[in-house]
């Protein structure tokens, strides 16, 4: 009894010690100059489901919900962030050149129809996205896509 | 002492949950991290079967990006035998060329094309030698990747003749282009199923 008092002691402790710990928030507030809305047109209904379910992972800023204080969460949720906006960061989609961007468009209708995207542990945790909203931006970046292979 | 004990007992609880949580999460991370290794350790053995291939070696002109356009052949020669490990292993190898390659004996104006086309296409690689198991996702980076390398052989030649070769049926008729080294239809979008889909849209000289 003693023992295991003392083994939760310890596991206590180091609970409340990593809660110090805590990494760096992925929100930077201002409108970036490279972002999406201001190299494309992005129509209200399209921005509503990218604010949804694709820009906490995949822009400069991240809305964190009231537990993502909690450590080891939310060295979990940074590393997802991190790896989010290495594939695809909203903010910065201007600054990438016109063949990676079209390359993006198309994957975000893939990863979307595919069903990859939003991640299913996102989807659990916010609420996921529903069939029309998956629609609405999948059509949206396909008719980018087609217009600008129609360009080149 | 015994509300003490309850609320150890519920703090116990609670860190056992949320150990098992991050475990999990871990345990997705591990996983891809664990198939990313076997990727690469599958790479050296799997280059060998890439080269033997009839035509993927031969080569009678120079040209700089030899060892990329071997490798997306090497990549395409997986999809039409439906082979996803092949694959990432050709992924893989189209990494590293892209990372061998020597941009100094190129034109400024050579050197912003190609890193124009390097920037997409060693992601589209990346992903595809992420990516085993999961043959669709990988074929749709090969579609745009196939793009990429079109324009690559355009402006720094071929090496070989080549054939750009184009499938009106994947994804949903949208349609998808292709480099072959053979005259022969050989459909890497949809394998075994239909391999005599499709059609020369280009003859590539050297």
């Amino acid at each position: 009894m003693r023992r295991r008092n003392k083994v939760l002691l310890v596991l206590l402790t180091i609970f409340g010690a990593i809660q110090f710990i805590q990494p760096a928030r992925n929100r930077n507030g201002q409108a970036s100059p490279t972002d999406i809305t201001r190299v494309y047109v992005v129509p209200a209904s399209v921005q509503a489901v990218l604010k949804k379910a694709c820009y906490d992972c995949h822009s400069n800023n991240t809305r964190y919900p009231w537990y993502s204080i909690i450590q080891p969460g939310a060295w979990w949720m940074a590393s997802h962030i991190k790896k989010g906006k290495q594939d695809l960061n909203f903010s910065a989609f201007g600054g990438y050149s016109d063949r990676r961007q079209q390359s993006k468009l198309k994957s975000i209708a893939n990863s979307i129809t595919d069903g990859a995207m939003p991640l299913s542990s996102y989807s659990f945790l916010h609420r996921g996205l529903s069939e029309d909203e998956k629609e609405i931006l999948v059509n949206w970046a396909r008719k980018i896509t087609d217009s600008l292979q129609a360009i080149n | 002492m015994h509300v003490k004990e309850k609320i150890m007992k519920n703090i116990l609880f609670g860190l056992a949950v949320s150990t098992i949580f991050i475990a999990a999460c871990n345990n997705g991370t591990d996983s891809t991290s664990q198939s990313k290794k076997t990727d690469s350790s599958i790479s050296p053995a799997r280059t060998e079967p890439g080269t033997k291939d009839p035509g993927v070696s031969v080569s009678t002109k120079a040209t700089p990006v030899k060892e990329i356009v071997g490798s997306y052949l090497q990549l395409k020669n997986a999809f039409t035998r439906d082979n996803d490990k092949e694959a990432a292993a050709a992924g893989n190898a189209m990494v590293q060329a892209f990372g061998k390659f020597n941009k100094a004996s190129l034109t400024s104006e050579q050197s912003k094309t190609y890193t124009d086309i390097e920037d997409d296409a060693k992601e589209h690689a990346e992903h595809i030698s992420k990516n085993a198991g999961n043959i669709k996702h990988q074929r749709e980076h090969f579609e745009m990747l196939s793009k990429d390398i079109y324009q690559l052989v355009k402006t720094f030649g071929s090496g070989q003749e080549l054939y750009y070769d184009h499938c009106p049926m994947y994804n949903d008729n949208k349609g998808a282009d292709w480099i072959s080294e053979t005259k022969e239809i050989k459909n890497p979008y949809l394998g075994k199923s239909m391999p005599g889909c499709g059609v020369i849209k280009e003859e590539i000289k050297q």
